[in-house]
């Protein structure tokens, strides 16, 4: 303790007298609105971060509580010093949305250490409006709006409290204010919001962030569909201009693959060429809104044959591929076909990559294919027979397959017999290779939900899914969906249909009860609601709005003189609201009364000397204007009576007043 | 009342409200800022002119600026507002616009809250040179609303903040070196207030005709006072002598605790202070001309330093100036009188 004191230099004794001026219960209010504007960051901030925080805030208080110095120069310098190396060191760059928000939660711990003065605590509030703003970056869902419009007013409040230089002003005193100006902003917040030109694109590249997310990858072993499958999470929503897709239909194109090593899958890079496509039935016109899960798929349905927007195409085999990962919720404008013909006839290195096959392994199951290929007249037979196959041995789906050997394929098909869609698709897609058909895998999405409120699809990672597409010479690439066969439920209906009562389906207890299912389609329909028209608002929506106020051709400048009488109106508005309600106290009737005979008897040359009380004054008027006399002598009874009498009568200042009036004429 | 509470006992030199604000790095600017700020003042005083008292202040003599805090605001606004463009995130582009939006209704909070406030000058006590002067401005709120955060300052300091409910009234004081007696003018001074957040300060210029009386410095205790007078001169009050008893009367402020009758008061019979009649009082008599060969301010000292002994002593005393005489008399009021002649004294009427 005595060596603390000494280390602190002569030029802080004053300061250490001056802290005295931080009430013990502003500053907990302020570490308490920091804490609320941190709070959102928790789950994505380094936890040291956090920790540091915090312990600068409890020590801090212990410092305020017990009445030590706060910590020398050198000792915060060297605290902060270390702070900075640890988030350099722990996220490699102080550029970016997660290290800006982790270097600005250390630094108001650090900055609590050093908290004397009111504007150090206005400097933490700031540091808190910050971390309120940096949390929107990470996460805008519509429940964080009312939690960081209640930490703001709370913070606003607090800001109010601790510039208060008085008394404490009372907490609900300084919500109230602060609330009223809130609502007084709003007007003005909105309007620059609907109207303030948005700018297409980034101006300063920052590092992406990098996420763990949950969705389908570049490759696929057994078991990742099915882990997938347990995840209730919503990949993505659809919203159809016309009739939707039968659920039969509702296949989503993720990942093709094409890569097999005799376990996994993968995409292939390179040696594709375009095949003409041809589409027979009719086309659906939707809006897929993706949720961001840090990979290039646009999950369209089935094969797709327009799309908007800049750096997006369509590869050979019918991905569609932004050129950034989607980090931020997206929508994209699309056009699909479910009934097609992919024709032409199929290009050699394509059929060399779509019947490759890895030596030595999986033999049992290549010297299946080979056998029934052998009894089959064609292709499509050969299709039919390993169907039947699936469809008429106890092959079982499940969620929960047992794990497979080195050659999984084998050990699937001679010894398990229980998968999930990838097995069956692998398994498929394999036997047809084997056969000398060219296959491969197609990873994405099959069905979702329809939501009657919001009238979209709500298409969830549970909907994961696998199946295949075969080369047929006479038709080109066909779906085969093994899982068809051995489950038809599950496409017809859904996952839950397809697996029995112990299987771990998510959200399986929620649509079992109708309410519950029903409010959690609300939910959704308000989420969808809130992405499309605040998350996503923006230039189109903008130029919407502005056709609607019949201006077709928006001119910035137009826009901006808009936006400046707007911004007049509204603070004419405001500053006579203001007048209003600072407009002076109503006097006393009978004193104003009394103050209009004194004018009136001022004119008439007898003014009303500053001794003067009523009865001199009005008993010398009297004498000096005696054709007034009577009416000045009822006024004056009337008077004192009403000023100094007791319980005045109001017909008594009726009646003053008609006399007093009537002595004008 | 406490009698006791009339004798001198202002020497204590209180800093009241002084907020000392002189950061050895700030210094450069701060003085730069004086120098600015004393332009724009010169600048409203020619635009106003004097005030009357009262003053009420109109909107368009309130002037606002953003406080240093408030362009700290606004720049972590735009950077707010930046990254919320950048990411093209609207939601962190409404808070940034709620934010903004905020600061500008604050700012006509910040003026509405001056704007209407009622001053008027309240008497300054007199003080001694080398004290400090405590100026006292009235502020009234006539107005239906509460007005927070109100303060006046000048470039000594400011008083502190007071809130001022519908229709209440605050004295606030100002505090201004009196090196010099005679009459200290508080040339200028501020209504100020930063209300909401701290974000604006609002002001406004004031030139009130406010005075108040310096009396010289007492001297030091060294000369002994002139010994006292046996006057029987028919100048005294008939009803006031120190010779006979003559009865009680009821205690006034200002009456000598050495003539108060404790014995009555103990019987709880009331406050009564004994009266004397007879013809000849002893008094004082403290003159200009018994102190030769001294210079002006050291004559005025020296005559202080017996008018406060002498009036501490419950003495009865007059003082003699080559202009006025002020008869013998006792209390605070004969005390003000003669110390506020010798505040005034001109020295250039001593030779003529």
């Amino acid at each position: 303790m005595a060596s603390r004191s000494a280390a602190i230099p002569i030029g802080h004794r004053f300061a250490a007298a001056a802290r005295v001026s931080i009430p013990t219960q502003r500053l907990l209010w302020v570490v308490a609105g920091l804490a609320l504007a941190v709070l959102p960051h928790l789950p994505h901030l380094a936890l040291w971060t956090t920790s540091f925080a915090a312990a600068g805030a409890a020590v801090r208080i212990m410092i305020e509580v017990k009445q030590w110095p706060l910590p020398p120069r050198w000792l915060r310098i060297l605290i902060a010093c270390g702070a900075l190396l640890g988030v350099l060191f722990t996220y490699r760059t102080l550029n970016g949305v997660e290290a800006g928000t982790a270097l600005l939660v250390v630094m108001a711990g650090m900055k609590l250490l050093e908290t004397r003065t009111v504007r150090d605590l206005t400097v933490i509030v700031f540091l808190a409006y910050f971390a309120l703003f940096s949390a929107f970056l990470y996460n805008q869902e519509l429940l964080r709006l009312p939690y960081m419009l209640l930490c703001a007013w709370l913070l606003t409040a607090t800001l109010m409290r601790i510039h208060q230089s008085a008394a404490d002003m009372p907490v609900r005193e300084a919500v109230y204010l602060t609330g009223r100006m809130f609502l007084q902003a709003l007007p003005l917040a909105a309007l620059l919001f609907l109207f303030f030109p948005r700018l297409p694109g980034q101006f300063w590249a920052m590092p992406a962030r990098s996420q763990a997310t949950t969705g389908l990858s570049e490759e696929m072993s057994p078991g990742d569909v099915s882990e997938l499958s347990l995840s209730g999470e919503i990949a993505f929503r659809a919203h159809f201009e016309a009739a939707l897709p039968p659920p039969r239909e509702r296949y989503w194109r993720g990942p093709v693959l094409h890569d097999f090593d005799g376990r996994t899958w993968r995409t292939a890079r390179g040696g594709f060429i375009p095949q003409p496509l041809e589409i027979q039935g009719e086309s659906y016109d939707y809006r897929v809104t993706l949720q961001p899960h840090q990979r290039r798929w646009i999950f369209p349905l089935d094969v797709v044959t327009g799309w908007h927007g800049r750096g997006i195409s369509r590869s050979a085999d019918f991905q569609l591929l932004s050129r950034d990962p989607i980090a931020t919720m997206s929508s994209f404008e699309l056009r699909s076909g479910t009934r097609y013909r992919i024709g032409g006839p199929l290009p050699q290195v394509m059929r060399n990559i779509d019947t490759r096959l890895p030596p030595q392994r999986n033999p049992r199951s290549i010297a299946l294919a080979q056998s029934l290929r052998e009894r089959s007249g064609s292709d499509a037979q050969f299709i039919e027979a390993v169907l039947a196959m699936f469809r008429d041995q106890d092959y079982f789906y499940t969620l929960e397959p047992p794990r497979l050997a080195a050659d999984s394929i084998d050990d699937f098909l001679f010894n398990t017999r229980r998968g999930f869609c990838e097995h069956f698709a692998s398994a498929f897609t394999v036997l047809a290779r084997a056969a000398g058909i060219p296959a491969r895998v197609v990873t994405g999405y099959q069905g979702g939900e329809f939501n009657p409120m919001g009238g979209y699809l709500i298409v969830r990672q549970s909907d994961a899914h696998a199946w295949s597409e075969v080369w047929l010479e006479e038709r080109g690439w066909v779906r085969v969906d093994p899982t068809a066969a051995i489950a038809p439920e599950r496409i017809e209906s859904g996952i839950d249909a397809a697996l029995s009562e112990g299987e771990p389906v998510p959200g399986r207890m929620l649509r079992a009860s109708p309410v519950l299912s029903q409010l959690r389609l609300a939910w959704d329909a308000a989420n969808t609601f809130w992405n499309n028209q605040v998350v996503e608002f923006g230039e189109p929506q903008q130029r919407w709005l502005l056709q609607r106020l019949s201006i077709d051709h928006p001119r910035w400048e137009y826009l901006g003189v808009a936006l400046l009488v707007t911004l007049i109106g509204f603070f004419a508005i405001l500053s006579s609201w203001l007048a209003w309600r600072f407009r002076p106290r109503p006097r006393d009737p009978v004193a104003s009364v009394y103050d209009q005979l004194c004018a009136m008897l001022a004119r008439r040359q007898m003014s009303r000397r500053p001794f003067e009380g009523p009865n001199d004054y009005l008993i010398r008027a009297r004498g000096a204007l005696p054709q007034l006399a009577a009416p000045l002598e009822e006024i004056r009874s009337l008077y004192v009576g009403l000023r100094y009498g007791p319980e005045p009568l109001d017909s008594a200042l009726s009646r003053l007043k008609f006399l007093v009036g009537r002595l004008k004429v | 009342m406490n009698p006791a509470q009339t004798a001198p006992a202002e020497n204590t030199n209180l800093a009241v409200g002084k907020r000392p604000c002189s950061r050895p790095g700030n210094r450069w600017g701060n003085r730069l800022i004086g120098i600015l700020r004393g332009r724009i003042r010169a600048w409203a005083r020619r635009r106003h002119g004097v005030d009357t008292d009262p003053v009420i202040l109109s909107a368009r003599r309130i002037y606002i600026v953003p406080s240093a805090l408030g362009i700290a605001f606004a720049l972590m606004l735009l950077l707010m507002f930046l990254g919320a463009m950048n990411y093209a995130n609207n939601l962190a582009l409404g808070l940034t616009f709620m934010l903004g939006a905020l600061s500008l209704t604050v700012m006509h909070h910040c003026h509405r809250n001056l704007a209407g406030l009622r001053a008027s000058a309240a008497a300054s006590r007199p003080v001694f040179a080398g004290q400090r002067a405590r100026f006292r401005i009235a502020l009234e709120n006539t107005a239906r609303a509460v007005r927070h955060e109100i303060t006046i300052a000048n470039e000594e300091g400011s008083a502190p903040a007071v809130r001022l409910g519908a229709g209440e009234r605050a004295i606030l004081e100002l505090e201004l070196p009196a090196p010099r007696r005679g009459i200290l003018k508080l040339e200028h001074f501020e209504i100020a207030t930063r209300h909401p957040f701290g974000l604006f300060r609002a002001w406004a210029f004031l030139h009130m005709d406010l005075g108040c009386i310096v009396y010289p410095c007492p001297g030091a205790r060294g000369l002994p006072p002139p010994p006292m007078e046996t006057d029987t001169g028919g100048a005294q009050d008939l009803r006031r002598g120190e010779e006979d008893f003559a009865g009680l009367r009821s205690f006034h402020p200002g009456d000598s605790p050495k003539r108060i009758a404790w014995k009555n008061y103990a019987k709880e019979q009331g406050l009564h202070v004994k009266q004397y009649a007879g013809t000849a009082v002893t008094s004082h008599w403290f003159s200009w001309d018994s102190l030769p060969g001294m210079d002006v301010e050291a004559r005025l000292s020296q005559l202080c330093r017996w008018i406060e002994d002498a009036h501490a002593a419950g003495h009865v005393y007059g003082v003699r100036m080559p202009v006025v005489d002020i008869p013998p008399n006792v209390g605070p009021a004969h005390r003000q009188r003669c110390l506020t002649a010798l505040a005034l004294f001109d020295p250039g009427t001593s030779r003529g």
